[in-house]
């Protein structure tokens, strides 16, 4: 649950376990705050709060020493607040997106769909049969759709509860 | 990432691509000190990135796992055990850092 996780702000797996080693080390050292858990959820949200975040601006701070983004900005980009669905699981994530995905115009829902195959927007753009550009600005305007469409989702959920 | 004058749905398409390939560290540094303050200036590019991270998670994120978890565990052990160890140290002499400072 950890490592997949830590994987969504790093991308990277290697970099994951090396994090995940200190966050160890570091729960182990001070486990106090984990008293009182509840469910996964609970576990998560304190887990990231309290030893993940931490980690991942440690990381970023010794890679990119020489970085033209504010040092408040890398952090906001690399250890972020937890989001509006941070704390739903890999189950539920691949849901709700595969529902708002479903709302899409058909070209946009191709294009995120094609990214998260992996592919490069050079290919997107030869399977729309576009400029990478566009796929770029197709790409945006999308992400932007799809955050409305999650902030929709939260609060419909939130007024369900 | 030769372009220079990146805008902000190129840097987003770029960071998504970076995060998606696992390498963050060479889109940070790619970044001109013009890209990083529109970077900075743009709301919608810090609520992209949310959905960025999701969309990454939902499809890469799912298969992460360690591949080794006996090697994992015994690395996390070999890191308590120095910290244990640097512990010690620091309170049979406690007057050491200060020594050294002078």
């Amino acid at each position: 649950m950890f490592i997949g996780h830590l994987h969504r702000y790093l991308g990277n797996e290697v970099e994951c376990e090396d994090v995940l080693e200190d966050v160890y080390a570091d729960i182990w050292e001070n486990p106090d705050h984990l008293r009182d858990i509840e469910d996964d959820r609970q576990l998560l949200r304190t887990v990231y709060l309290y030893y993940m975040r931490k980690r991942l601006r440690e990381v970023y701070r010794r890679l990119n020493r020489r970085s033209c983004l504010s040092q408040n900005d890398l952090q906001n980009l690399m250890a972020p607040d937890l989001g509006l669905a941070d704390l739903v699981s890999q189950e539920e994530l691949k849901q709700l997106l595969h529902k708002m995905l479903g709302k899409l115009k058909a070209r946009e829902r191709k294009a995120i769909e094609l990214w998260m195959e992996g592919m490069s927007n050079r290919a997107i753009a030869n399977q729309l049969e576009t400029t990478v550009g566009a796929v770029k600005m197709l790409e945006f305007r999308t992400i932007l759709k799809l955050r409305e469409m999650l902030k929709e989702q939260c609060r419909e959920s939130g007024g369900q509860d | 990432m030769a372009n220079t004058h990146r805008e902000i749905q190129e840097l987003l398409a770029d960071y998504a691509g970076a995060l998606r390939d696992g390498c963050l560290p060479t889109f940070l540094k790619s970044l001109t000190k013009e890209e990083a303050k529109r970077i900075n200036e743009s709301q919608d590019f810090w609520e992209a990135t949310e959905i960025v991270r999701l969309m990454n998670s939902a499809s890469f994120g799912a298969n992460v796992v360690t591949p080794d978890v006996g090697l994992f565990i015994s690395r996390v052990d070999a890191g308590i055990a120095s910290r244990l160890k640097k512990a010690q140290a620091s309170t049979r002499n406690p007057s050491r850092s200060h020594v050294n400072l002078q």
